[in-house]
């Protein structure tokens, strides 16, 4: 079954198109990452996904509804950021309840347990928790929900190195007992894509890559040589990323199946894998050149 | 980018990990093998990683799988591997050396001085 459909989704914000026709569909109970720099459009995909926000136009389904404003949504999908607003009047043990009471799956031993582990106090307020400490009660939230869709937005920002571990193996513990579509989005793909089974990557409110983590590691080869061989052999091919290395060396990152990767091969020049955080980078840069060339 | 040789797919890692169970008699014929789920639990990767990993070995008649039980290791398992690991690894690494050795213009003889220092280093141990 189809958990998310969009087709040509667009949603228009102030001055710009936030989304700009973005398609994808996302089948069965995967763990995907949702990649994308700064303002790429991350954050407003989820938000109508979890129905906080109409899309202006296109087509945009979650379980073959139309999300917005939906209940059968809301209840199986949520939503998990830093920002996440619960009432002043309620310490952490009431909002506990309420999502006990409005998420049809909600795990109350898992959420109690969690709750002991990472020590937070019954009768603490939500608004008084530190930003790594409030990251890890949305965390709980977004964990012991069980929602079919169950999305986090940048979910360990604030946590520290050993919460954050802990997260990511939480998480993935409890997915392996109950399988449901996760969709989490960070610009730190490289402390989550051992977990991640597929990768979505966005940029300008465009899907530029829907792949399979295995083959995301295998899609690109990077190359290093003498500047004055490799380049020539360069000059006619589709290059992902290029650069110079001190004034001889030149690295570039070329498809796996590109026919550069024999040639360079003959010269003897050393080839290797492009890590996959690297990849996103390159191929969501700014056609403005790098940071050194501000400096210029 | 510094090390091209790096960041290898954790599929391939899984199946050498298992290779090595295998070849360290943690592993017998006929034993079943870690399931794709407890593999995801115990490198705390995702469980489809884990499977590819499996297959892998299966298409290389390392395992072999019975339906809703498993897989289990084959009687050849041990032969399969020690023969790949000769031809592909070992191969490999001494193509490295080769080239290495090129690059410092290490000679032939001095080369075969080292590797048989190595090999007398390794039955000290």
């Amino acid at each position: 079954m189809k958990v998310i459909e969009c087709r040509d989704l667009t949603k228009r914000m102030i001055g710009r198109n936030a989304l700009n026709q973005l398609s994808f569909t996302l089948e069965g109970d995967k763990i995907t990452g949702l990649i994308g720099r700064n303002g790429a459009g991350k954050t407003t995909l989820m938000k109508i996904l979890a129905g906080y926000w109409h899309e202006t136009s296109g087509k945009v389904e979650v379980f073959s509804e139309r999300p917005f404003q939906n209940l059968n949504v809301s209840v199986n999908a949520i939503y998990v950021d830093d920002q996440m607003k619960f009432s002043h009047t309620l310490t952490l043990e009431d909002i506990l309840k309420e999502a006990a009471r409005f998420y049809p799956n909600w795990d109350t031993v898992l959420a109690e347990r969690l709750f002991d582990y990472f020590s937070f106090h019954p009768k603490e307020k939500h608004d008084y928790l530190s930003k790594g400490k409030k990251s890890t009660f949305n965390m709980i939230i977004g964990l012991a929900s069980r929602c079919k869709l169950t999305m986090f937005d940048e979910p360990t920002t604030g946590m520290d190195a050993s919460v954050r571990k802990d997260f990511y193996r939480a998480l993935l513990k409890d997915y392996l007992a109950h399988p449901r579509t996760i969709l989490l989005s960070s610009h730190h793909l490289e402390e989550m894509e051992d977990l991640l089974e597929e990768i979505i990557l966005i940029d300008e409110g465009q899907v530029v890559l829907h792949e399979s983590m295995d083959e995301l590691k295998e899609y690109a080869l990077g190359i290093t040589g003498r500047a004055e061989i490799l380049e020539p052999l360069l000059a006619d091919e589709e290059v992902i990323y290029e650069t110079r290395v001190g004034d001889y060396s030149t690295y570039a990152a070329v498809k796996s199946d590109s026919p550069v990767i024999q040639k360079a091969k003959q010269h003897g020049m050393a080839t290797g894998p492009v890590p996959p955080n690297d990849l996103c980078i390159y191929l969501t840069a700014k056609q403005k050149g790098g940071i050194d060339d501000v400096f210029k | 980018m510094i090390d091209p040789s790096g960041g290898r797919p954790i599929y391939i890692q899984i199946a050498e990990w298992i290779e090595t169970e295998i070849l360290n008699d943690n592993f017998k014929a006929d034993d079943k093998v870690y399931s794709q789920y407890q593999l995801a639990e115990m490198f705390t990767i995702n469980p489809a990683t884990a499977a590819k990993g499996l297959n892998v070995l299966t298409d290389e008649n390392i395992l072999y799988g019975k339906r809703g039980l498993g897989k289990f290791v084959t009687t050849e398992a041990k032969a399969i591997i020690t023969d790949k690991r000769k031809n592909e690894k070992l191969k490999g690494l001494l193509t490295e050396v080769a080239l290495e050795a090129k690059r410092l213009q290490v000679g032939e003889g001095e080369l075969t001085e080292m590797l048989q220092q190595a090999i007398t280093d390794v039955k000290g141990d």
